[in-house]
């Protein structure tokens, strides 16, 4: 399935790239960038023992934003028709009133940073259809076959094959491709009148041989199936406040949501953070060490360039429990005097640029995990996560934990359903009391969203006891 | 790229067309959805603009069947030979599909007659609201909301939006329709000092005409007492109490339940509801509805997305659960009819959705039904996730007010409420008559017996 792609920069030629820059500067935007893409998803999905449909789309076009002071203009066009791509640019440059026009951009020069990784064979070009849709099938049975009390399973695999290309006024050229796959499987399980289900995922920026070598199909259903089996035996979680120890991995999906969003320019450069004041501070415990890095291999959340052609980077935002710096995206890090971390991305073409993390993490500390269950006497052990969101303002975050164990003594007793953990950012990172060394990064299935643009992320963490957390339950 | 979204009738051409091109690639039946909308933004922040932007969407979706089997194929490229690459990829995909003889589209039979009349969707005076117009009234709400309260020391944006679109959907059996609607929002976030921690109001509407859409200065007073009615939030420690839900949250409650309403999940077995049907599963002051005929409703529509009538469906009559919600599809699986839920944007298949889902209206007012609470929890603000709707479990960060003796005593935070939401529709002792439009779910003021607030 080798679809020849046009070349970007055949269907948007440098001069007119160029003409677009000029335009959108015509009447005193002080930075324009043009941002074109050619993406095509693919997907198949597979519920009831059917191969329900597969899907094919294509989303390509271009946005140009002008820049003046805090002040930006966007527009976009669908498609490549030049006259529709001057039509957003003027419409862009309107942001700025009556300035002189800055003239043309300056001659481009091509962002050749080095990539953090390379794909020889990306699943999602090397993938045929009939590889897929065995792949399906292979994990229909191995979900069912796991447990007869798995009585539905939903299956789907899609792909993305993204192609881009930024230049802006200041000469900057960049083109990249990306490709991400992610298989995810939603097993449910009936027994008498209980009823459950378990989800898992798989993928990543991900070589066609990962689902062979890494996560099979049969991993992930088994998984998803053994999660939605166990949860019919699970009970509810004892409403209070008690300590809690997060899995790795996923789990860190705690320290984007508690930490993260907080530390993003905007917010930092707005003053709507409550992290804007803090440079200097120790906001976690000593031995937090936080991090939000483009870099790690095969991640989601990973890239050559970011959606403005910064060049990724790895970012250390807490060290030894002291906040050391904040994220930047192009716009934000040029009002405050600093450098743009690599953090600017957009969902398509038809965004502008927000400021966003790519992968955040906790870097590991000395204890194991087993170590850190066996120290609390009454909790709460959480081993699978769902979604999270947080109040960036006002700091406070929640979140779904699919999965969890009691513990007791040191030990853990009995699997727990419906716990939600809820509280605010700034208190909970100071309740971190310790920090395993079993780091892993979940690249596979992150999406964050942030002002209605979703884009792929990376979370992580080693396993990570905090003191108390307030647990939401129906048992009193 | 004009400032106008293309007419419905220019689009359903295009739609018409992808039928053909389907036909021509080996398709036995085809349905085509194509959208056309222009939105333009205004966001201020500080006494300034900050971002002005100018969306332009024109695409295409078309679903084929060959031999019962579904393909799907979806882009922006309306152009002869765009659409031909789209059909040839669907009927390419519908051979790796299992065939089943559920899949269609509607016959012109089941279609029924084209509406006649008129649902107010679409307002003139909606899209002629110029950028500056726009960037005045955002630059009105910021300041209103800043000027509430000397607590309130900034805001985290106000913004103005306004939108139009047209909608098109042809199917291979001759259903052509197409409509467009309107829409206009307003939102602004004030932010008050709280010592080291700072609190959030949020506040806005998104309505078919510019002529519903409240006062600037209602909506920015509105934010600015939010932040200030949070400051000094505390936790309480953990009980079960009678919880008193703002309309806000009981809406987004209603909306969460809805899938267990959906013919895909009862026939899953995958929706809480699956043996409810004609049970009573919620106290008799609850009558749920989904109404997609309602004049200037933001989710009405005169057809759903296969092309078919919208209608007025009852899930929850007094108490009993008396319907599920399907669209062409799993109504043919059921056996049943399809309800007119059908939605779909054109970059996916259809999935069963509501189109304005509501709670009616009980007699009681809110301020009667917190007079009458002892002890309890005011329940106006929470998180994101924490609703299963597999099983209709339900816990949620919650922020309110904790009530004794008929008034509010102090504001909460730190706190998660629980409950089970079969549990808890069967203990709603009251329903308020405060029922009020602000987007496609509404729901007034719902009284629950007990559920368990978790906190310090």
């Amino acid at each position: 399935m080798s679809d020849a792609t046009p070349l970007l920069s055949e269907s948007v030629p440098r001069e007119l790239v160029a003409e677009l820059l000029a335009i959108a500067r015509s009447s005193g935007a002080d930075f324009a960038d043009v941002f074109a893409e050619h993406t095509v998803l693919r997907g198949f999905s597979y519920d009831e023992k059917r191969l329900k449909t597969g899907s094919y789309s294509v989303l390509n076009g271009v946005g140009v934003r002008a820049v003046i002071g805090e002040q930006t203009g966007y527009a976009y066009a669908d498609g490549f028709a030049p006259a529709d791509l001057r039509e957003a640019a003027r419409v862009a440059a309107r942001i700025a009133r009556d300035g002189a026009a800055r003239g043309a951009p300056n001659a481009f020069r091509v962002v050749d940073s080095p990539a953090p990784f390379t794909l020889l064979e990306p699943a999602p070009l090397m993938l045929d259809e009939q590889s897929q849709v065995a792949m399906l099938r292979r994990a229909d049975d191995a979900a069912r076959g796991h447990d007869g009390r798995v009585r539905e399973v939903s299956i789907s695999l899609a792909s993305s094959a993204k192609r881009f290309l930024i230049a802006n006024s200041d000469g900057l050229w960049a083109e990249d491709t990306t490709y991400l796959s992610r298989l995810v499987v939603s097993a449910l399980a009936l027994e008498g009148d209980q009823r459950q289900e378990g989800f898992a995922a798989a993928g990543g920026c991900v070589e066609a041989s990962y689902y062979e070598r890494e996560r099979t199909p049969e991993t992930v259903a088994e998984e998803a199936a053994a999660s939605a089996v166990l949860l019919l035996s699970a009970r509810e979680p004892e409403a209070g406040s008690y300590p809690v120890v997060v899995c790795n991995g996923w789990g860190g999906v705690m320290v984007h949501e508690c930490f993260g969003h907080s530390m993003e320019g905007d917010t930092i450069r707005k003053k709507s953070s409550i992290r804007a004041t803090q440079l200097g501070e120790q906001v976690a415990a000593r031995g937090v060490t936080i991090v939000d890095s483009g870099l790690i291999p095969h991640s989601r959340g990973s890239f050559r360039v970011d959606d403005e052609g910064t060049p990724a980077q790895r970012t250390v935002l807490v060290e030894d429990g002291i906040l050391v710096g904040y994220l930047w995206d192009r716009l934000n890090a040029v009002l405050t005097g600093h450098a743009p971390t690599g953090n600017g991305r957009r969902a398509s073409y038809r965004d502008y640029p927000l400021c966003r993390m790519t992968n955040t993490y906790i870097e590991p500390g000395t204890q194991s995990p087993d170590e850190l269950i066996a120290s609390v006497k009454r909790g709460l052990y959480c081993k699978r996560l769902g979604g999270g969101s947080v109040s960036p303002a006002d700091g406070n975050f929640s979140f779904q934990v699919t999965e969890a164990w009691r513990i007791e003594d040191g030990k853990l007793t009995h699997p727990v359903r419906n716990a939600t953990l809820a509280g605010n950012g700034n208190d909970a990172m100071l309740r971190i009391d310790g920090v395993a060394n079993d780091l892993a990064i979940d690249g596979t299935t992150g999406s964050c969203g942030k002002d209605g643009q979703w884009k792929p992320v990376g979370v992580g963490q080693p396993t990570v006891r905090f003191s108390g957390i307030t647990v939401g339950g129906t048992a009193v | 790229m004009s400032t106008r979204h293309l007419p419905p009738g220019a689009l359903l051409a295009h739609a018409t067309r992808a039928i053909e091109a389907a036909r021509a690639a080996g398709a036995t039946h085809a349905d085509a959805c194509a959208e056309g909308s222009r939105a333009f933004t205004v966001r201020v922040h500080g006494g300034a603009i900050e971002t002005l932007k100018q969306s332009g969407t024109l695409g295409l979706g078309l679903r084929v069947m060959v031999d019962d089997a579904v393909g799907f194929a979806s882009g922006t490229d309306l152009s002869p030979t765009g659409l031909e690459d789209l059909a040839r990829r669907a009927v390419a995909l519908a051979r790796f599909a299992t065939p089943d003889a559920a899949n269609g589209t509607p016959t012109s039979a089941e279609a029924g007659e084209d509406f006649i009349g008129d649902l107010e969707l679409f307002d003139e005076a909606a899209l002629e609201l110029s950028p500056d117009a726009k960037i005045s009234m955002a630059l009105e709400l910021e300041r209103i909301a800043l000027s509430v309260d000397p607590r309130i020391s900034r805001s985290d944006g106000s913004a103005v939006s306004s939108s139009g679109g047209s909608f098109a959907i042809a199917n291979s059996n001759g259903v052509a329709r197409a409509w467009e609607g309107s829409s206009v929002s307003a939102w602004v976030v004030a932010l008050a000092e709280d010592g080291p921690k700072q609190q959030t109001g949020v506040y806005g509407v998104t309505k078919r005409h510019l002529a519903d859409l409240p006062s600037m200065e209602s909506l920015a007073r509105e934010a600015g007492r939010r932040a200030v009615a949070r400051i000094g939030a505390r936790s309480v420690p953990s009980a079960r109490v009678p919880v008193l839900m703002h309309p806000e949250i009981a809406a987004g409650w209603i909306s969460e339940m809805y899938e267990a309403f959906t013919g895909e999940a009862v026939l899953k077995k995958s929706s809480w509801l699956t043996e409810q049907l004609g049970k009573m599963i919620a106290s008799p002051l609850l009558t749920l509805v989904d109404d997609g005929t309602l004049p200037r409703g933001l989710g009405s529509s005169p057809y759903d997305g296969e092309g078919l009538r919208t209608r007025r469906n009852l899930l929850i009559d007094r108490g009993r659960c008396v319907s599920f919600a399907y669209d062409h599809y799993h109504a043919r699986r059921a056996k049943t009819a399809p309800t007119g839920n059908g939605i779909r944007g054109f970059g996916s298949t259809p999935g069963i959705g509501f189109h304005n889902l509501y709670v009616e209206n009980g007699t009681t007012s809110p301020q009667v039904l917190l007079s009458q609470m002892d002890r309890g929890f005011y329940y106006d603000d929470q998180g994101s996730f924490g609703f299963n709707p597999v099983t209709g479990d339900y816990s949620y960060q919650a922020q309110g007010f904790w009530v004794e003796h008929g008034e509010k005593q102090f504001p909460v935070d730190g706190v998660t409420i629980a409950g089970n939401s079969l549990e808890m529709l069967r203990h709603i002792v009251a329903v308020g008559n405060d029922l009020e439009w602000r987007s496609s779910i509404a729901c007034p003021t719902l009284l629950i017996e007990s559920m368990t607030v978790s906190g310090a």
